[in-house]
């Protein structure tokens, strides 16, 4: 058990090192010199290099090849990378733009965010689960086609053409709750349509992963022994879903700490999301970099933790 | 299993022919499948037809409505949206089908090596799709975006690709980020293969591993390469949507369903609903389509997934 723990953990060590390796060359290697963005060009080239100098962006990219490989010497890890990795894990990055503290922004819009995330992910699961079970009850009628063939149409839509029709109608119906978070309760908007754009996707799985299990041995064994039907299906049955149900929650995580990117821009909610986007357009790469590495990292521990969660829970796992 | 060209008996069935009887007799395959290919066929004549669409302005009638002259109404320009939806399909079908040219390939190739040598090769590959899997998938794709929008590939030549502002950096980056799932399943699949008795024999005759891997082992796991390619179409048209949405899509001038569902946001408002209905519609069909062929070659080719 303790071996499994271990690997497991040295497996998510190397993962978040990835992690920290791609956002660097994706960040910090690919695009270049940014800095015309925050300094105006004709202040000259001072301003330039002191500009560069605060932000570490002078430094040799990956090793300070100029003291060749004395790697004894600090001066040797002074170089960008080295700094990026420190970034990461300390999350001590500063905004470019407005120069605040990472820590300090999440903090202010994580919670817009998750007032967001939170209800839709608990709501959608919620349904999700209570109509694939009754779907699956009624496998093989009339009622399981028809709601598997709206699962499949939910899906074909594509997610902003949900948006922008909730919005119109909200603007129709009620215009002070189609934008903005004037009203605390706007929210239910963004939530609803979460809610209703993820749920076809979700039903069709949970659908599946219950039939799968509902052709078992044990099943038979419950139906012959005389449980009712609907005591077998959420005593029995739903209790062995849980393994890839709760896979799939913890694939969310990062949704809920990032937001839900698109939702939140365009129903002007002041959360994570449109901080990212906002990043993205101002180059702003510490922000761009940290919430990446945030949402990677969350990720990354989620799966540990359900791995291990398994193994406890399931010995034939920690024998594999 | 059967594989194909088995010696023949009265009821020797290759995979590939067994899926095929399957699927033809599939009414609603069938019909999504040709759907697929009027799509395909729409992607590869209307450029030709409407070539000049782009500098069709025509002042005078700006934001109609349908009408018999024009049967989904007019744009902001003037110019036909059911032209525009039609060369919208050209759009979404290029970048779904290079960014699967990209990704499948790739993801059978890293699944198949890392699965077949095992080893330090497979901890490197699984490290690798790990990683770039612990990032959820939009934030990829805007991040490689990002990292793109300066670069210009094979510049000044006539393969220039401007990956900041094209096309080619909307299939490239969805390519680049969505072979993980491919790579996954061929790893798992090439693992069970390797075991087999034939790859034995192929070993003890002397076979090289390279060829074993490629000429006797790949072709098995083929199947799964060609369920995620109609799969990942699926991702691609939705991606290319949200894309634009962002800003990040194929860019001005060039007819996309992302793009004209993003115009909505304020045309809706003035009573405009002919572009997004057109353009959702059009989405809609081909998404539904993919979906259904993907589902139903999935159900075709992997017997393990039949139920008895």
């Amino acid at each position: 058990m303790l071996a499994f723990i271990l690997r497991r953990l040295i497996q998510a060590v190397f993962t978040i090192f990835g992690v920290m390796l791609l956002t660097f060359i994706l960040f910090r290697a690919i695009p270049g010199d940014v800095s015309a963005r925050y300094v105006n060009p004709k202040l000259g080239k001072a301003a330039r290099d002191a500009w560069m100098e605060r932000h570490r962006m002078n430094l040799p990219l990956v090793l300070n090849t100029a003291v060749h490989v004395q790697f004894w010497k600090p001066e040797f890890w002074n170089t960008q990378f080295f700094w990026h990795l420190r970034q990461s894990l300390t999350f001590e990055a500063r905004s470019f733009k407005t120069d605040e503290k990472l820590t300090k922004i999440v903090a202010e819009r994580a919670k817009y965010s998750l007032a967001l995330t939170v209800p839709a992910m608990a709501l959608g699961w919620l349904l999700a689960l209570v109509v694939a079970c009754v779907v699956a009850y009624f496998r093989g009628s009339w009622f399981d086609y028809l709601m598997t063939f709206l699962a499949v149409l939910g899906m074909c839509v594509p997610y902003l053409a949900y948006m922008i029709g909730v919005q119109w109608f909200m603007f129709n119906v009620k215009p002070t709750a189609a934008w903005g978070l004037r009203y605390p309760t706007n929210i239910y908007v963004p939530v609803a349509i979460a809610v209703i754009a993820g749920v076809g996707a979700s039903v069709r799985f949970y659908r599946t992963v219950i039939l799968d299990e509902v052709n078992r041995d044990y099943v038979r064994t419950a139906m012959a022994k005389g449980v009712p039907l609907p005591g077998v299906l959420f005593r029995h049955v739903l209790r062995n879903c849980m393994l890839p149900i709760l896979t799939s929650l913890v694939t969310a995580i990062p949704f809920l700490i990032i937001g839900s990117l698109l939702l939140e821009q365009f129903f002007g909610i002041p959360g994570l999301g449109p901080l990212m986007l906002g990043s993205i357009n101002d180059r702003d790469i510490p922000i761009v970099t940290n919430l990446t590495f945030l949402t990677a990292a969350l990720y990354t521990l989620g799966l540990l933790l359900t791995d291990v969660l398994y193994a406890v829970f399931d010995p034939r796992i920690r024998l594999r | 299993m059967t594989i194909s060209g088995a010696p023949g008996g009265a009821d020797a069935r290759s995979l590939w022919g067994d899926a095929a009887r399957r699927l033809r007799r599939d009414k609603a395959a069938v019909a999504c499948f040709a759907v697929v290919v009027l799509y395909a066929l729409i992607a590869v004549v209307c450029p030709f037809v409407w070539s000049d669409w782009a500098d069709s302005y025509d002042y005078d009638n700006i934001n109609r409505p349908p009408s018999l002259t024009h049967p989904m109404g007019t744009d902001e320009f003037g110019r036909s949206v059911l032209q525009k939806t039609l060369l919208g399909a050209s759009t979404s079908m290029t970048v779904g089908f290079m960014a699967n040219i990209i990704a499948v390939p790739l993801g059978i190739v890293l699944g198949a090596v890392a699965g077949y040598y095992g080893g330090r090769l497979d901890d490197l590959i699984v490290w690798f799709y790990t990683t770039v899997a612990s990032i959820p998938g939009l934030i990829r794709l805007i991040a490689i975006k990002f990292a793109f929008a300066e670069t210009v590939l094979f510049a000044n030549t006539p393969f220039e690709m401007d990956l900041g502002h094209g096309m080619s950096g909307v299939y490239i980056a969805l390519g680049m980020m969505s072979w993980v799932g491919t790579c996954r399943l061929v790893r798992a699949e090439v693992m069970k293969i390797r075991e087999l008795d034939y790859v034995l024999a192929a070993r003890a005759v002397g076979t090289p591993s390279i060829v074993i891997l490629f000429r006797h082992v790949v072709p098995n796991v083929l199947h799964i390469g060609i369920i995620n390619f109609s799969l990942g179409f699926v991702g691609a048209i939705s991606a290319e949507v949200m894309l634009s949405y962002l800003g990040l899509g194929v860019g001005t001038g060039i007819p996309s369903w992302g793009a004209m569902i993003d115009a909505a946001k304020m045309d809706l408002v003035v009573g405009r609903w002919w572009e997004i209905t057109s353009a959702v519609a059009a989405t809609f069909l081909i998404v539904l389509a993919w979906n259904i062929v993907g589902d139903r070659l999935r159900d075709a080719l992997d017997p393990r997934l039949r139920t008895a």
